[in-house]
């Protein structure tokens, strides 16, 4: 039960993970500090997954990175091109639509529970 | 060892030569920030233990699939090897059986005979079983990584994507009207025995004598001369069999025409056997002699039973057949 419960909202979140890191990439973070962030938030993202999602991400030419060598370790930042912002702009707006209806959706269902 | 260039060097041995360095730096950039200042192994293995396998990693960054055969082609995979593999058993099978009747060796028994075809049979089909298995897998594996269309739409035998036109192709076929492959198989096989008996009668059908050793061949039934003289033709029935046998696989459903086609076949068949064991010479007559001196009966007497008895079976065997084809097609 507890397995398949975890597999079902492993699943729900999925979807959801591109969204969370494009609304974090529109300031530039690196990596690990990117986890950080999102940890905060309460979304919880497996490294093995973040890390090739930001190479997939640059590769749709959603974000740009860049290396810096500035500091005493070079760093890989990402940040969000237009063409991201764009498609992170229009996501938003269809999350929140979705998560609307759906709400209006399961709000229904508990007012038919209490009947 | 560093555990952390260990670690770097175990997901990037996985990926493409291009992608290496930059993965590589990229890790390790990410590494030594998720560990504190003047840290220790156990803090490495904790910080390794978090991005987890090397293997799964890896995968996330490869864009090839993790595996062999995608739902995008496994049904029609399935469906081909479902379709290929039994075809190709039983005329592997049809080919070591005619090999050994031809081959087959005076001195030699049915029943030793029986068993090494049924052996050498059985390897010959899981041979195939195997060879189409790889080739066919091997085809497939190409096409998952080769092909860059983007959709992973699962495709049907057209290799398309599916509509409800795809319906219309389909042959919906009642139980009762069916032609099972089992059916088709058996009746191919069935020619190819007697096929092949036919023309290797004058050592294989005839008497048998228990010496012992096993069953020994001592003299043959019929006149191989006046068999091979009905060569021809029989040919033809041998012929008609066999496209009967393909028409009926391609409908895979009775129809009046089938039914009729199959009286047709089973009447040339009666027709042809009734001349041939009607002709004076067919029986060899060493073997009526033999037989009249078993059964204490005039050699002509035994003639016309044999003649008799073996007509009439085939005409009843005949008839059923061609009833039961008519049957089907009409349900």
């Amino acid at each position: 039960m507890s397995h398949l419960l975890d597999s079902l909202s492993t699943e729900l979140r999925r979807g959801t993970l591109t969204l969370a890191v494009l609304s974090q990439l529109q300031t530039q973070q690196y990596g690990y500090s990117l986890v950080q962030s999102l940890e905060k938030s309460g979304i919880v993202i497996e490294q093995s997954t973040l890390y090739p999602l930001l190479r997939r991400l640059e590769k749709q030419e959603l974000v740009k990175s860049m290396w810096d060598t500035t500091e005493s370790r070079p760093r890989k930042y990402y940040l969000l091109t237009d063409y991201g912002t764009e498609v992170y702009e229009q996501l938003k707006e269809e999350w929140i639509k979705n998560s609307k209806e759906l709400y209006k959706l399961l709000e229904g269902d508990q007012r038919d529970g209490f009947n | 060892m560093d555990l952390i260039d260990v670690y770097i060097y175990e997901v990037t041995r996985r990926l493409p030569i291009k992608n290496r360095e930059d993965i590589g730096l990229e890790l390790k950039s990410t590494i030594e920030d998720m560990l504190p200042d003047g840290y220790t192994e156990e803090d490495v293995k904790v910080a390794l233990g978090e991005l987890g396998n090397p293997a799964i990693l890896a995968s996330g960054y490869n864009e090839r699939p993790m595996h062999l055969i995608g739902p995008k082609y496994f049904d029609i995979y399935v469906s081909l090897l479902k379709m290929i593999v039994p075809i190709a058993a039983v005329i592997s099978f049809i080919v070591v059986l005619t090999k050994y009747i031809v081959e087959f060796d005076k001195g030699d028994t049915v029943l030793n005979v029986g068993i090494v075809v049924l052996g050498e049979g059985i390897w010959s089909v899981i041979h195939v079983f195997m060879q189409v298995f790889f080739w066919l897998t091997l085809t497939f594996v190409i096409l998952e990584r080769t092909d860059q269309s983007k959709d992973k739409l699962p495709r049907t035998m057209s290799f398309n994507k599916w509509t409800p036109e795809d319906l219309e192709n389909i042959p919906y076929v009642p139980k009762e009207r069916m032609i099972t492959k089992g059916y088709v198989f058996a009746s191919l096989l069935w020619t190819s025995i007697w096929g092949t008996v036919y023309f290797n009668a004058d050592h294989l059908v005839g008497v048998y004598k228990n010496s012992g050793g096993g069953l020994e061949f001592i003299m043959p039934a019929f006149n191989q001369h006046v068999m091979d003289s009905f060569g021809p033709v029989i040919i033809v029935v041998l012929g008609l069999e066999i496209v009967f046998a393909l028409i009926l696989f391609i409908n895979n459903e009775w129809t009046k025409k089938l039914a009729i086609l199959n009286t047709v076949r089973e009447t040339v068949g009666l027709i042809v056997l009734a001349f041939l064991i009607v002709n004076p010479n067919f029986f060899h007559p060493e073997f009526l002699s033999y037989m009249s001196g078993n059964l204490e009966m005039p050699e002509g007497q035994i003639r016309n039973y044999v003649i008799g008895a073996t007509l009439v079976l085939y005409a009843v065997s005949s008839i059923m057949n061609c009833i039961s084809g008519f049957r089907k097609a009409n349900r």
